[in-house]
């Protein structure tokens, strides 16, 4: 009876705008916020470089097309970067200078067979775990770290071909081989991938490998230093980046695509959920607006029910109630309209061989459920002060 | 509930001049199960009389006490508590709700307290003639038939005091003895009392105490 004498009469075309405003709010945020999370965890803990550490090379210029500029360091060059105040320890990165292909080895992943580009780099710069990262002629198979943009390449063709994604898990447990060849000679050698790195663009073995492939597979031409693994002292990094943009010299790490892709999926996700927020707090507004026009519009029916003898806690607990249904409504049609977001969204992902957690994340829910508490304890108060004043 | 007043003075009718026989200004008690007519003139305060004692202003100086209780202490909370269980009121201006039906009407009040049945209200309805308005819309009855609404639903509840301003302003000399016979019976049940406020009319009823504005 009470819901009839308070809400029925009521306009509910502002009601219904803000219900939408809101339900819209509240599923930007939760997809936002879940997004994030989930882009921010891809490729988490695959830093295998120490810290202030990174790759560095010099800048593709027209003068390297036209081979008027080499892009190797020489000697000087080394000796160079090593004097400065910032280096606290230089080193070429070792490249293989022998022909390697790469070729999968298991029904459970589609056929793919590449010439690879593969690298060594010195133990002091990586945290890669030393007992895991080792190699001898004869040994079971060799350890190698994948580029993450590898698998995401395999994973798009997986996909392609109508064959489900390779998962990290089942990537680390089937076997891929080498082929190691010369002029007249050629070796297998079975491998297995023991991680993925954002941060190398080629894939890595332990530096024994690449000494056995560079010695017994070696082209006749001398190897050059393309790349060197560089540590950088604390807080001389502002002298560092002014002396590569001098020599023309990149930090490989930077050009990483999936670094670049979770930065920039990063950023937007973090301006939606900037806009969610606003989108709730305006939506937020307009119900509570509503909410007062309700109390103001039934000054009347409330005045006489307290005359009658309903306490007033009683008709504000209606009042929040009746507003607790459609906090309810819209947090309820959110989370549902996320999980059906959810669904898509984890499927283009997939299609273009981008493999992330599809749990849902406690967070995102969260969210929710701390917008659905911050609005049901404003209308509370909103309503106790609506309810006193008409006394 | 015994009820007290010690020199009570409305603020809005602080500078009028009150004869020595006004119950402003003055101290006098009620007790628990008198039946009180208040005579006055309009414009003498009968409604504000009505409206001090049921907690709907506050605006006076001197005490008004329920037993040891000071009217002015009690909270919003309190006041819901006395009205749904000590006090009940029939207004002058009815305050019914217009939208809902005369059961909605009468229902609203008997939520409370589930004082009666579907029936013994209906059976009440019957006492003043208007039963047959059980599901018609109140805003579409006349005033005296609003009136008789009123009533039956300030009975709708358990009272100590049931406070009437100007009840049968809108009935005939009938329909007011039928209505007076209902809440005499009523009150009497309860062993409560009753203030009503009149134009000075004569009600045919001995009243155990009148008041004078």
């Amino acid at each position: 009876m009470l819901k009839k004498i308070l809400f029925n009469a009521q306009n509910k075309s502002q009601l219904i705008i803000a219900m939408i405003g809101a339900f819209l709010g509240f599923t930007f945020l939760v997809t936002s916020i879940h997004y994030l999370i989930r882009v921010n965890e891809f490729g988490e803990g695959e830093e295998i470089l120490g810290s202030n550490t990174m790759i560095i090379q010099k800048k593709v210029t027209n003068l390297n097309t036209l081979k008027l500029a080499s892009l190797d360091f020489s000697a000087k060059d080394i000796d160079h970067l090593k004097k400065q105040e910032f280096t606290k320890s230089l080193d070429p990165i070792i490249s293989n200078n022998f022909d390697v292909t790469l070729q999968t080895d298991s029904e459970l992943v589609p056929y793919m067979r590449t010439d690879v580009f593969v690298q060594s780099i010195k133990g002091e710069f990586t945290k890669i775990d030393s007992d895991k990262w080792k190699w001898k002629p004869g040994d079971q198979f060799v350890p190698i770290i994948l580029p993450r943009e590898f698998l995401v390449m395999l994973n798009t063709f997986a996909t392609a071909k109508g064959i489900p994604p390779v998962s990290d898990d089942l990537a680390k447990s089937v076997n891929f081989k080498f082929t190691l060849s010369a002029k007249g000679k050629k070796e297998k050698v079975d491998v297995r991938i023991v991680g993925f790195t954002n941060e190398v663009s080629a894939i890595l073995v332990p530096s024994s490998f690449m000494e056995y492939g560079n010695t017994n597979y070696a082209k006749n031409k001398a190897a050059e230093i393309t790349q060197l693994m560089i540590t950088v002292k604390e807080g001389l990094f502002g002298e560092y980046e002014n002396y590569i943009k001098r020599h023309s010299i990149e930090s490989k790490a930077n050009s990483m695509v999936v670094g670049k892709l979770k930065s920039v999926a990063g950023t937007l996700f973090s301006i939606l959920i900037a806009i969610s927020v606003i989108t709730v707090f305006l939506a937020g507004l307009v119900l509570l607006q509503y909410a007062q026009l309700l109390i103001s519009k039934n000054e009347y029916e409330i005045k006489t029910l307290l005359h009658l003898g309903y306490s007033p806690r009683r008709i504000i607990r209606s009042i929040l109630f009746y507003f607790i249904k459609v906090f309810a409504l819209i947090s309820a049609a959110s989370l549902l309209t996320f999980s059906l977001i959810k669904l898509l969204i984890d499927q283009m992902l997939m299609t273009g061989g981008i493999q992330i957690d599809s749990e849902y994340t406690l967070l995102s829910f969260l969210a929710v459920f701390i917008a659905f508490g911050v609005y049901t304890i404003v209308n509370y108060f909103n309503a106790k002060r609506g309810v006193l004043k008409t006394l | 509930m015994n009820i007290h007043f010690k020199n009570v003075i409305p603020n809005p009718l602080r500078n009028i001049t009150h004869h020595e026989q006004s119950i402003w200004n003055n101290s006098f008690s009620l007790q628990k199960g008198q039946k009180v007519m208040l005579n006055a003139t309009s414009g003498k305060g009968k409604t504000t009389f009505t409206h001090t004692l049921s907690g709907l202003r506050k605006d006076y100086s001197g005490k008004i006490l329920f037993d040891e209780q000071d009217l002015q202490d009690f909270s919003a909370e309190d006041w819901a508590e006395l009205r749904k269980n000590k006090l009940s009121f029939v207004f002058q201006d009815l305050q019914l709700f217009p939208n809902l039906t005369v059961q909605e009407n009468l229902q609203i009040k008997n939520d409370l307290t589930k004082s009666f049945t579907e029936d013994e209200l209906k059976q009440m309805l019957e006492k003043l003639e208007i039963e047959d308005k059980w599901s018609n819309q109140c805003g579409l009855l006349s005033m005296g038939q609003q009136q008789r609404v009123a009533i039956i639903r300030a009975l709708s509840q358990p009272y100590e005091w049931l406070l009437m301003d100007e009840p049968f302003s809108h009935l005939d000399e009938n329909n007011t003895q039928l209505a007076l016979s209902l809440i005499h019976k009523r009150t009497a049940e309860q062993g409560a009392g009753f203030i009503l406020t009149s134009l000075g009319d004569d009600h045919q009823f001995t009243f155990d105490k009148v008041l004078n504005l």
